[in-house]
C-alpha cells in the first residue's frame, strides 16, 4: 500500500469531518493534564519578562529604578509613554517603520520563492552552483565601509530604496522555502506540467499556494527583522530626517536618556544631569513596549496559514 | 502564463521606477562672504552632530530665532555617541561632509581623514573677534592632536574654556561616597583628615547598630566592576596615594608615568577590603552586578558606601531625593594614605578632543565660521543656556537671574526642551564656561543661588551642622593641574592603547577574586595577579605615556 | 484494516514519508538521489541550457544581485592586510583610493591576533565560544523540537494559538533587558533572586549561590538564558514544517493501532528530519558568531576566563580600540572555519542519507 492510495479517501473525511472525535482514553487524559500543565508552566516563565517590562514601563520612572517591580506597577505613571509618544518625530519613524517592512516583506518573499522553486528543480542544472553561492553568504560579511560605499555609489544614500533594495533576498529564508518546497510531492507538479503549465506558472500558481506556512514563516522572520533594523537608518538615511524609523528614534531616545547630561557632566565637571522627569531604566521599558507591541500583532495574523492538509488537498484536487 | 509575466513586468519595472528616485544635494552658496548673516539673506548650513541630545521639534522657538535674527536655517544630523563610530567611519569613506561637524570624542579620526579645514588661518583675519578672543590663550592646546596631521586649529572645543570664576555646587567626580545617615549617626565626624581605616570604622559601627535597612540587608561598601564602569575598582589606588587622575598610570616629578595597579599603594587598598570582604562589610554581590542593579541597590538606599565618580550614580541620587529620603543620598569623602594631600578633585579640563569643525567640504566655510562666532556672544550664549529673559528666567533689579518652580521644571522635561532649547547644538557649540561678565553663571545649574534653591530642608540642615554652603566645600581643593594634564586623554599608538586594555582586563579579572579569597591566601592571589601583569608587555604603555606626556610639555 | 494490521510495524513502508525510505531499498535510493543531485550524467549543452531557460531566468538575475551585493564589497577584507586608518573617500571606484592608499603590513594582523598573550587569549575566547553556542544550539534545538511536538498535541486550537503567541514574546525584548532579568532572577534572594529563591524554599540547597561568580556555571547560564528568550521563536519553523505532514499518515497510524508517541517518533520526527537537519547544518556554520550581548553584559570578572566570546574581544579590541583590521581579521578567520565546517556537516548530512544543503 502506498501513501497516496491510502491517503485519499482518509484525506477526504479529515476535510469533511474536521477533526474526528477522539475517545477520552486513560493515557489521553493523563497526557492531556500533563501536556497542558507543562505548557502553561512554560508560558507562564515565558510571559514573565514581556509582563515585568509592562510593569516597569507604566511605573513611574523614579520608583523604578529600586528594582524589585514583578508583574503589576507599584507606582502607575504613563510619564514613561508621554516622553516616547511626545517625540515630535515618532509618528512619521512609525508611518516609514511600516512602510518599510510591508515593502521588504513583499519583495523578500516573491524574490525568495522564486529563487527557492527555481533551486529545489532537481534538473536544473546550476543549482548546486548558485546553491553554494547563496549558502556562502550567509557566513561572511564585508565590512560596513564597502557596504556603504556599495550604497552610495548606487546613489541610494538617503532615499527610501537603501531599505529595501540591497536586502531583497537572504540566504537563510530561500533555504527554509527550498527545504519546505522539496516536501511537496513531485507529482503535484508533474499533473501541473501535464497540464502544460510553465516554470513560471508551477511556482505562481500550484507551489506558491501550497508553501502558505513557509511563506508565513519567513514572512515573519522578514518582518520582524526589517522592523527591529535601525543599522540600515543610521548608515544610510539618518541625513534624511523624512525617512527615520521608528526603530531608530527609540534608540536614539534610549542613549540620550542613558547619556543624557552624562557627556556635559563628565567634560564640565559642574553641570548638573541633563534633565528628564524619568529615568532609563522605566524609559527602556516604555522603548520596549512601543517597539514590540506593533510587530507582535503580525504572527497572530499570520497563523491562519498554519494549516495542515494544504499539500493533500492539492492531490485530490 | 501571461498574468504571471504582466505582474512580474510591473513589478519589475516598479522596481526600476523606485531605483531611479535619488535624492539630490544642496547647491552652492556663491558668496561666502564672513560678515553677512541676516535675514534678508538666508543662509542654510548642514550641521552633524554628536550628541545623546535630541534633535529639536519643529516647533523649536529658538530655531524661529535664529531664522528671523539671522537668516540661518539648521540641517541636522545628529548621532548619539554610541554611533559616533560607526558613522564617521563611513562618513570619511564618503568623502562628503556638512558645513560644520561636531565631535563627540573622536577628532583624532576627523583629522587623520582629512575632514576638517584649518581654521587659524580664518581667524587671523580678524573677522571673528568672539572665536579670536576664546582661543587667544590656549591656542597651542587647541591645536595639538600628537599625530603627524599639520599643526593648525581644527576644533573648537566645546567644554570648559572658562571665563571668570568656575562656580556650581554640586560635586561629580571620584570620591570614597558615604551615606548622609552615617555621618549624622556619628555626630557629624570631623571629615578632615579622612583615612581608609576611618572611612571603614565609620561604615561598619554604622551597619553594627542597623543590620537592616527597610527590611533588606544593609549593605556597607559596594564595588561596580562591570565591564566599562570599573573604575570603581581599578582606580583608588593611585587616589589613596594623593595622584590626580591620569587614568591607568601615576606621574612622577620627572613626569614619568607608570602603571600603579601591581605597586604596593594598590595592595595595600585591595588588602584592607579583602579584610571589609571578609568581615561582611563588602557586599558579596559587588562583581556580578549589572549597573541597573548598582543603581537600584543604591536608590533603595541600603548601600552605605562606595567609590565612584559623582555622575555615575545620578539617576540613585535623584530618586532617592524625589522620594524624600535625603539621608540615604552621599557626600564626597576623600580619604588618603599617610603623609599625603587628597587631590581627587581636579581643576576641569578643556574638552579639546570634542567640539565643532568646519568640513573641507563645505562651500561656505567663512558664513559657518561667522555663525559659531555670533553663538559665542554673550547675548546668544544667554539665549541658548538659560533661554529667553522673562520667558524661562527672571532678571532681577541686582541683575541676577532666577528661575521659578515651573521654570525648573520646564528645564527638566524632554519634551518641553525639545521645543524650547537646542540641546544638542548647544552640547557641540564653544561655550563662556564659568561666569559672564555681570556676574551669572555660564547655566543655570551653576548659578549659586539656583543651587542653594533646590536644595531640599534636610541638605540645608545637613551643610549647616557641617558650616559648609555647597557640596564642593567638601571636596579638597584642586591645586594647580600639571601642564600636562590629564594623561587619560592621551593619544596612544594601537599596541599601547592594546596593551592598557590588556591591563584592564586583568584588573577586573583578577582584583575580584583577590578582594573575595580568605585572607590567608591574599598573598599568594596577589603574586598572581602580578606575575599575569609582568606578562604584558606594560613597557609599551609606559613608554607611550611618557613620549604623551613630554610632547605635550614640548608643544602646550 | 482490521486487528491483523495492528501487528504491522508502524516503520513499514507506506506510512513513512520519503526521507526515512526502508533500510533494504537504502542504497538504490542513495543512488538515485545522488543522480538526481548531480543531475543525470549528461553534459550541460547549449540546448539543455535554452531548455531550462525559464528557470535560469528566475535564478540567474537574483545571482548577479547577490554578486553584487555581497561579494563584490569583499574587497574591503584588504584592510586585513592593512595598518587601517579611516581616509577621506575610500570608494574604489572614482576619487582617490585611499582604502588602497594605505599601510601594507601582510600578515601582521594575523600574526598579533594568533600569537603570544593575546594569542592565548584568543584561543581561550574562541573556546569559550564554541562550548556557549555548542551548548545553546543543543538546548535550543532539542528544546524547540519538544516544543513544537507537544504544541502539536494540543488539540483546542484557540489555546494552542495562545500558547504559541506567548512562548514567543521573549523573543522580541532586547538582550539587555532579558540579561538584565536574568542577573536578577540569578542574583541573592534579598535582591529579588527568586531562583535562589525557589531552591531555598524547596530545600535543595541551604546556602544562596551566587551563580554569575562560578566559572563553570557560565556556559550553562548562557545556554538557559538563549533558551528562555529564543524557545518559542525557534519553534516556529518546526510548526511549519509540521504542517506540511499529511494527515492521512496520522490516521492510517492510529486505525494501525499506533500510540501517541510512536506517531510522533514514526510520523512527525521523521517528518521534519529535513527542515532540521538543514538548520543544523546552517548553525554549524554559525558556530563561532554566537551573539556577544549575553557575555558582555552577563560576564564579569570572576568568571571571564568562561564568558569571553570571540565577538566580545572583537568589541574590546577591535571596536573600542579603533582597531578596524582586528574585527576583520577575526571576520575571515570565522568564514573559514564556518565553510569548512558546513562543508563537512553538509557532507555528513549526505553521507548519512540526509536532507542537505547543496
Amino acid at each position: 500500500m502506498s501513501s497516496t492510495t491510502v491517503a485519499k479517501p482518509l484525506a477526504r473525511r479529515a476535510a469533511r469531518g474536521g477533526s474526528r472525535r477522539r475517545k477520552w482514553t486513560t493515557e489521553r487524559i493523563i497526557f492531556t493534564t500533563l501536556n497542558t500543565t507543562f505548557l502553561l508552566a512554560l508560558a507562564a516563565v515565558m510571559v514573565y519578562p514581556l509582563l515585568n517590562t509592562l510593569a516597569i514601563s507604566l511605573n513611574d520612572g523614579m520608583d523604578a529604578v529600586r528594582g524589585g517591580i514583578g508583574i503589576w506597577p507599584r507606582d502607575f505613571s504613563l510619564q514613561n509613554y508621554n516622553v516616547v509618544f511626545n517625540m515630535h518625530t515618532i509618528y512619521q519613524a512609525f508611518f516609514i517603520s511600516v512602510l518599510k517592512t510591508v515593502v521588504v516583506v513583499a519583495t523578500n518573499l516573491f524574490f525568495t520563492s522564486m529563487l527557492a522553486y527555481a533551486l529545489s528543480r532537481t534538473e536544473f542544472i546550476f543549482r548546486r552552483p548558485i546553491t553554494v553561492i547563496f549558502v556562502l553568504t550567509m557566513y561572511f560579511d564585508a565590512g560596513l565601509i564597502p557596504n556603504y560605499l556599495l550604497i552610495k555609489d548606487l546613489g541610494m544614500l538617503n532615499t527610501f530604496q537603501a531599505y529595501w533594495v540591497p536586502t531583497i533576498i537572504s540566504a537563510f529564508n530561500l533555504i527554509i522555502l527550498r527545504t519546505y518546497i522539496k516536501s511537496i510531492p513531485e507529482e503535484i507538479i508533474e499533473s501541473a506540467r501535464m497540464d502544460g503549465a510553465g516554470e513560471f506558472r508551477t511556482w505562481w500558481q500550484i507551489v506558491m499556494p501550497l508553501c502558505k506556512p513557509a511563506l508565513a514563516v519567513v514572512g515573519l522572520f522578514v518582518a520582524v527583522g526589517s522592523w527591529n533594523a535601525w543599522l540600515d537608518t543610521l548608515l544610510y538615511a539618518s541625513g534624511n530626517p523624512a525617512l527615520t524609523t521608528l526603530q531608530y528614534e527609540l534608540q536614539k531616545l534610549l542613549s540620550s536618556s542613558m547619556n543624557a547630561g552624562v557627556n556635559s557632566v563628565a567634560a564640565t565637571g559642574a553641570a548638573a544631569s541633563g534633565g528628564q522627569v524619568t529615568t532609563p531604566i522605566a524609559l527602556r521599558s516604555a522603548i520596549t513596549m512601543v517597539a514590540a507591541v506593533p510587530i507582535l500583532f503580525v504572527y497572530p495574523f499570520l497563523q491562519k496559514h498554519f494549516v495542515s492538509g494544504l499539500m493533500i488537498g492539492s492531490v485530490k484536487g | 502564463m501571461r498574468t504571471t509575466r504582466t505582474k512580474l513586468s510591473i513589478v519589475v519595472l516598479a522596481a526600476a521606477v523606485l531605483v531611479g528616485l535619488v535624492g539630490c544635494t544642496s547647491a552652492d552658496d556663491p558668496e561666502d562672504d564672513s560678515g553677512t548673516l541676516t535675514p534678508s539673506d538666508p543662509t542654510t548650513f548642514t550641521v552633524w552632530i554628536t550628541s545623546a541630545q535630541q534633535a529639536p521639534a519643529p516647533d523649536n522657538k529658538i530655531t524661529k530665532l535664529l531664522k528671523d535674527k539671522l537668516g540661518v536655517t539648521l540641517k541636522y544630523e545628529i548621532v548619539t555617541p554610541d554611533n559616533e563610530d560607526q558613522k564617521i567611519g563611513v562618513m570619511l569613506a564618503g568623502g562628503e561632509f556638512p558645513d560644520l561637524i561636531g565631535t563627540g570624542d573622536l577628532k583624532q579620526r576627523l583629522l587623520q581623514g582629512g575632514a576638517l579645514r584649518r581654521l587659524d588661518d580664518m581667524l587671523a583675519k580678524g573677522d571673528y573677534p568672539n572665536l579670536a578672543e576664546h582661543v587667544k590663550d590656549d591656542i597651542k592646546k587647541m591645536s595639538y592632536s600628537g599625530d603627524e596631521v599639520d599643526k593648525g586649529l581644527y576644533i573648537l572645543p566645546n567644554y570648559n574654556r572658562f571665563y571668570g570664576d568656575i562656580t556650581g555646587g554640586v560635586y561629580y567626580g571620584p570620591a570614597f561616597w558615604i551615606q548622609k545617615r552615617v555621618l549624622a549617626d556619628a555626630g557629624y565626624p570631623d571629615l578632615s583628615n579622612m583615612t581608609l581605616d576611618r572611612y571603614f570604622q565609620l561604615i561598619s559601627n554604622y551597619k553594627a547598630k542597623h543590620p537592616k535597612t527597610a527590611g533588606a540587608p544593609t549593605v556597607g561598601f559596594e564595588i561596580l566592576a562591570s565591564t566599562g564602569r570599573e573604575w570603581g575598582m581599578t582606580n583608588p589606588p593611585a587616589q589613596l596615594a594623593g595622584f590626580p587622575n591620569n587614568g591607568g598610570v601615576v606621574v612622577d616629578s620627572n613626569n614619568n608615568a607608570s602603571i600603579f595597579a601591581d605597586k604596593d599603594i594598590a595592595k595595600n587598598f585591595y588588602k584592607v577590603l579583602n579584610q571589609q570582604y571578609n568581615s561582611g562589610v563588602v557586599d558579596p554581590e559587588s562583581f556580578t552586578l549589572t549597573f541597573d542593579q548598582y543603581t537600584a541597590k543604591l536608590a533603595t538606599g541600603t548601600v552605605l558606601g562606595m567609590h565612584d565618580q559623582g555622575w555615575n550614580f545620578q539617576t540613585a541620587t535623584q530618586s532617592l531625593q524625589s522620594a524624600g529620603k535625603d539621608e540615604y543620598t552621599y557626600v564626597p569623602l576623600m580619604p588618603v594614605y599617610d603623609g599625603v594631600k587628597p587631590w581627587y578633585a581636579d581643576r576641569p579640563v578643556m574638552n579639546t578632543n570634542q567640539g565643532f569643525g568646519i568640513s573641507v567640504s563645505s562651500k561656505q566655510p567663512k558664513k559657518a565660521l561667522k555663525f559659531l562666532d555670533i553663538m559665542l556672544s554673550d547675548e546668544w550664549q544667554k539665549t541658548l543656556s538659560w533661554g529667553i529673559a522673562g520667558e524661562d528666567y527672571q532678571v532681577g533689579a541686582d541683575g541676577v537671574f532666577s528661575r521659578t518652580d515651573e521654570q525648573r521644571k520646564n528645564y527638566k522635561d524632554l519634551t518641553w526642551r525639545a521645543s524650547n532649547r537646542l540641546d544638542a547644538l548647544l552640547d557641540m557649540l564653544p561655550k563662556r564656561n564659568g561666569k559672564f561678565s555681570d556676574g551669572n553663571a555660564y547655566s543655570p545649574d551653576d548659578q549659586p543661588a539656583e543651587f542653594y534653591a533646590t536644595l531640599s530642608d534636610y541638605d540645608k540642615d545637613f551643610m549647616a551642622k557641617y558650616g559648609k554652603k555647597t557640596w564642593l566645600d567638601f571636596v579638597n581643593k584642586a591645586p594647580d593641574n600639571p601642564k600636562y594634564y590629564p594623561a587619560w586623554n592621551l593619544t596612544l599608538s594601537d599596541d599601547a592603547n592594546q596593551v592598557n586594555q590588556q591591563l584592564t582586563d586583568t584588573s577586573v579579572q583578577k582584583l575580584p577574586g583577590i578582594i573575595a579569597g580568605p585572607p590567608a591566601d591574599f598573598d599568594k592571589n596577589w603574586q598572581a595577579y602580578v606575575d599575569s601583569i609582568r606578562k604584558i608587555d606594560v613597557k609599551v604603555y609606559e613608554d607611550a605615556v611618557t613620549a604623551g606626556i613630554k610632547d605635550r610639555l614640548a608643544n602646550w | 484494516m482490521t486487528d491483523a494490521t495492528v501487528s504491522t510495524p508502524v516503520t513499514a513502508t507506506g506510512l513513512v514519508p520519503a526521507p526515512e525510505p526502508a533500510s533494504s531499498s537504502r542504497a538504490q535510493n542513495r543512488k538515485a538521489r545522488k543522480n538526481a543531485a548531480k543531475g543525470p550524467k549528461r553534459k550541460i549543452t547549449w540546448d539543455l541550457v535554452w531548455a531550462q531557460r525559464a528557470l535560469l531566468a528566475m535564478a540567474v538575475p537574483l545571482l548577479l544581485y547577490q554578486i553584487l551585493f555581497k561579494y563584490v564589497p569583499v574587497y574591503g577584507w584588504a584592510i586585513a592586510f592593512q595598518n587601517f586608518k579611516p581616509a577621506r573617500g575610500s570608494s574604489p571606484w572614482p576619487g582617490p583610493r585611499s582604502l588602497w592608499n594605505q599601510q601594507w603590513v601582510g600578515l601582521e594582523n594575523f600574526y598579533n591576533l594568533f600569537t603570544g598573550v593575546m594569542g592565548e587569549r584568543f584561543i581561550r575566547v574562541v573556546i569559550n565560544t564554541i562550548g556557549q553556542s555548542v551548548l545553546t544550539l543543543t538546548v535550543g534545538t532539542l528544546g524547540a523540537i519538544v516544543l513544537a511536538l507537544l504544541l502539536n498535541e494540543v488539540k483546542n486550537l484557540p489555546f494552542k494559538r495562545v500558547l504559541q503567541n506567548i512562548t514567543y514574546m521573549p523573543h522580541f525584548l532586547s538582550w539587555v533587558i532579558v540579561a538584565s532579568m536574568a542577573s536578577v532572577a540569578l542574583s541573592l534572594p534579598s535582591s529579588g533572586g527568586f531562583i535562589n529563591q525557589g531552591l531555598m524554599s524547596l530545600h535543595i540547597i541551604d546556602q544562596p549561590i551566587l551563580f554569575l561568580t562560578e566559572p563553570n556555571y557560565f556556559w550553562g547560564i548562557v545556554a538557559g538564558t538563549n533558551l528562555w528568550k529564543e524557545l518559542g521563536w525557534n519553534t516556529i519553523i518546526y510548526l511549519a514544517a509540521i504542517t506540511a505532514i499529511d494527515p492521512s499518515l496520522y490516521e492510517s497510524a492510529e486505525v494501525d493501532g499506533a500510540g501517541r508517541f510512536r506517531k510522533m517518533f514514526s510520523i512527525t520526527l521523521p517528518s521534519i528530519r529535513p527542515t532540521i537537519v538543514v538548520l543544523l547544518i546552517i548553525n554549524s556554520g554559525w558556530i563561532l558568531s554566537t551573539n556577544f550581548e549575553l557575555p558582555y553584559f552577563l560576564g564579569n570578572g570572576l568568571v571571564s576566563d568562561r564568558s569571553e566570546t570571540i565577538d566580545v574581544f572583537v568589541l574590546r579590541y577591535g571596536y573600542e580600540l579603533g582597531n578596524y583590521s582586528l574585527a576583520i581579521v577575526a571576520g575571515i578567520f570565522k568564514t573559514i572555519v564556518a565553510v569548512i565546517l558546513v562543508g563537512a556537516a553538509n557532507q555528513a548530512a549526505k553521507r548519512l542519507n540526509q536532507e542537505t544543503l547543496v
